[in-house]
């Protein structure tokens, strides 16, 4: 029945359209109900996700092994920057500039360097094409040195508005007027003049030291602004955005005294990210902020740690609706990230479960047939580039609003390397299996980090720990379970279908096994 | 013009130790037909050992030896354990193996060393000679590293052309079956072929520690330039991976010298594509890089 209805002509766009529609609503349902931090985690996940839809494509269905999508997320993640950064508005057409043109922009981008590299590596063999993209991997997020006024060299570039504020995602939808008004006017006009010529005397010790000091080669989630070691890096990254006085960068050795920093003539804009005095790099400091220029005595207010449990606040947490009463900043960057994620999700779902995934497999099993059935080789190959390369750039432009920071350091071969563990693991040329994957890569640092406390790691145990479980995961699926966790799954099921020895339930299992892998993938 | 000679005489050191690390990278291509991207973590993995031995008897002979030795049964280990065992059919599968030993050996160096970069001590002086009246950026170092990088060539060059394992290697490497049948052990061939390139790799990184830090991704980039070296070389030719190992150092010491290191990746990957666009084979290969 289900079969024959999907015959019908726009049936499966209209399946995929509505598969994708109810994930989107039942994600975004869910950051209305977890805490930020959760919010947060989901953000990531969905950012990996994008990313690795168009690995799955890459290197499951094309067969082509990249090392290189974290340098596209790079030239996503920097495109969007530059837009935002240095565009008012859309050239040729006078439209105010804001996130959702950027991320076009940064699509742009995916589709040029795609085209550049896929170019390049669609008639290469296996290796050749992996050193290939391992030298896209190392040396593209590498060219940002090479333009220090424009890229920010190795510091990277902060930032302005990675929120609605800035203006898109309609602003009166999310924040009220106070705070569209206060808060990006300070930063539009101070960050681009005074930062730019900041940054590379005051934090270009710091940046890389820290970076480097975490040990670890994949991004993991101590990288993040959430946990208790990174606030160090948090700040860097991100609260460079907020200190508009200027000349004086939020740096690690202003932090231990917030206080100081309160009772200073900056208050009104320290203000407004100290606002809590414990508990300053979660972000969740954020949310309160469209308050605070409502109340002058926000310094007395920064200063009680009861303020981050405003009733207020809290209440905000409580549903969807609350995205109306009060601002958060990570659940507007999980509903950023999940959205991207779910269109990326309903065009990979189109293209590789359509002729385009035919034409991508029969090239990948065997392209001379392929060639033979009047497929071209060289163009699969480098149109699968292109769909991942598109994919990964928005991955990155999302993962740039995450961080409101893009600099090489975040977008180095670590990140290559782990979105191939992520796609490896899942199960390469699955869809499900990229999902699964998004969850690994955010879950296991954080189940690591949680197990090393209860039995008391030293920290450099515990920030290697998941690396060292991926390398030997990734070996250990490439020797026993190449389809990874969704392959096994398919095969446990397959099997389990089999007992029943009859040959025409066999017959059915075989085509309701060909049925699920081409369907669920 | 003195300054690009200058730059040209000072690319020699890393050169040779790009041309060792590419050298490692065609003895396993030879061998079994992967390339190892796990060879730098190898040679990582290594140099932290030769590190520790350092610190230990102080002796830098014995370090080196010690991460020779380190370094071939760590080949042997991967081959045995990793690459073997990978199901012919799953072409991908080789290539991400060993990208799967890279990371979980970098993990496992953190965890046992720690994350921060270490400053390896140096064996011999590191100031610049002094000749005929001018300081040349080569130092007594640089001699030494190309010395071994000589003595290495020459002996695997021997190796293969005048003993009856290099003849079973060169086998091998051309035609597994036809050698099997000739009566040669394919597998320990094989093996021995990865034993090898663990200690040239293990030099390399032995050598190269003392000219930068060593940390558990600080080899990362030596991989890009000796992948770069090794396929324009042709992959398959021990020859064209010291020229071009040698010749990469050179340009990206000029390079460098005129405008920025950090311009070293760039350069290094419009190296490779240039190569892999017009002359894939590579310079000294036949062996086919293209597919279709």
């Amino acid at each position: 029945m289900m079969r024959d209805l999907l015959r019908l002509p726009g049936a499966r766009l209209v399946l995929h359209a509505a598969v994708a529609l109810l994930a989107w609503l039942l994600l975004v349902g869910i950051t209305g109900m977890v805490d930020p931090l959760m919010n947060y985690y989901i953000a990531l996940m969905a950012m990996y996700a994008t990313a690795m839809f168009g690995m799955t494509i890459l290197v499951g269905l094309s067969g082509q092994v990249s090392l290189g999508n974290g340098a596209l997320m790079a030239v996503g993640g920097y495109v969007f920057a530059v837009t935002t950064l240095n565009w008012e508005t859309v050239p040729f057409t006078g439209i105010a500039m804001n996130g959702i043109w950027a991320m076009l922009f940064a699509a742009i981008g995916g589709v040029l360097i795609g085209l550049l590299i896929g170019g390049l590596g669609a008639r290469l063999r296996g290796p050749y094409l992996a050193g290939l993209t391992l030298g896209v991997a190392v040396g593209v997020p590498a060219i940002a040195n090479r333009f220090p006024e424009l890229l920010g060299g190795e510091t990277g570039l902060q930032l302005t508005v990675p929120y609605p504020a800035g203006g898109y995602a309609a602003a009166g939808e999310f924040v009220d007027e106070a705070f569209t008004e206060d808060f990006p006017t300070e930063q539009q006009d101070e960050l681009p003049t005074e930062q730019i010529e900041d940054l590379p005397t005051e934090q270009v010790e710091e940046l890389p030291t820290e970076q480097d000091a975490s040990g670890d080669d994949l991004l993991t989630l101590d990288n993040f602004p959430n946990e208790g070691d990174v606030l160090t890096e948090g700040d860097v990254l991100t609260d460079g955005d907020f200190s508009a006085d200027g000349d004086d960068l939020l740096t690690l050795d202003n932090f231990p005294n917030e206080g100081d920093v309160l009772t200073d003539g900056d208050v009104p804009t320290d203000g407004d990210f100290s606002a809590d005095g414990d508990d300053l790099l979660t972000l969740d400091n954020f949310p309160t902020e469209d308050e605070l220029p409502a109340d002058p005595s926000a310094p007395d207010g920064a200063l009680d740690p009861e303020f981050a449990v405003d009733p207020d606040v809290e209440a905000t947490f409580d549903g969807l609706d609350g995205l109306d009463a009060g601002f958060i900043l990570e659940q507007w960057q999980a509903v950023l990230a999940v959205s991207v994620a779910c269109i990326v999700a309903f065009l990979a779902l189109n293209l590789v479960r359509g002729r385009q995934g035919r034409q991508w497999r029969a090239v990948r099993d065997d392209s001379v047939a392929a060639a033979v059935a009047g497929i071209s080789p060289g163009r699969s190959k480098v149109s699968a580039f292109v769909v991942s390369s598109v994919f990964a750039a928005l991955a990155g432009a999302v993962f740039a609003q995450i961080l409101s920071y893009v600099g090489p350091g975040a977008f180095g071969l670590g990140l290559s390397l782990s979105l191939l563990v992520g796609v490896v693991l899942g199960g390469r040329g699955s869809l499900w299996g990229a999902v699964i994957g998004a969850v690994l890569l955010v879950w296991l640092p954080e189940f690591v980090l949680r197990a090393a406390g209860d039995r008391g790691w030293e920290e450099q145990v515990t920030n290697n720990a998941p690396n060292l479980i991926y390398g030997l995961l990734v070996v250990a699926v490439v020797l026993v379970a190449p389809g990874g966790i969704v392959g096994s799954l398919q095969s446990l099921v397959r099997r389990v279908r089999r007992t029943p020895a009859s040959p025409s339930a066999a017959g059915l299992a075989e085509r309701v096994d060909a049925g699920v892998g081409k369907d669920d993938s | 013009m003195t300054s690009f000679i200058d730059y040209v005489l000072g690319g020699f050191g890393s050169g040779m130790i790009i041309a060792l690390m590419a050298l490692a990278l065609v003895l396993t291509w030879r061998a079994t037909r992967v390339v190892n991207f796990a060879q730098v973590g190898q040679a990582m993995f290594t140099t932290f050992i030769a590190l520790s031995l350092q610190t230990l008897t102080g002796s830098w002979v014995i370090a080196l030896v010690g991460a020779m030795v380190a370094g071939a049964l760590l080949g042997v280990i991967v081959q045995y354990l990793v690459l073997r065992p990978v199901k012919r059919a799953d072409t991908s599968g080789a290539i991400i193996a060993t990208f799967g030993v890279l990371i979980a050996l970098q993990a496992a160096a953190g965890m046992i060393w720690g994350g921060d970069s270490r400053a390896y001590p140096q064996p011999f002086g590191n100031t610049a000679i002094t000749l005929f009246g001018r300081e040349w950026p080569v130092s007594a170092y640089d001699l030494v590293v190309v010395g071994f990088a000589v003595i290495l060539v020459v002996g695997l060059t021997l190796l293969f052309t005048r003993t009856n394992l290099g003849l079973a290697m060169r086998a091998t490497a051309f035609n597994p079956e036809v050698a099997r049948l000739s009566g040669i052990r394919v597998g320990r061939t094989l093996t021995i072929g990865w034993a090898l390139a663990g200690i040239v790799g293990a030099v390399a990184g032995v050598l190269v520690a003392p000219t930068s830090a060593i940390s558990p991704n600080s080899f990362d980039i030596l991989l890009v330039f000796a992948f770069t070296a090794a396929v324009i070389g042709g992959l398959d030719s021990l020859i064209g991976a010291v020229a071009l190992g040698i010749g990469t150092g050179l340009i990206l010491s000029v390079v460098s010298g005129y405008s920025d290191s950090s311009n070293a990746p760039v350069v290094a990957l419009v190296l490779l594509a240039v190569n892999l666009v017009l002359k894939p084979e590579g310079v000294f290969g036949h062996h086919k890089a293209r597919s279709v």
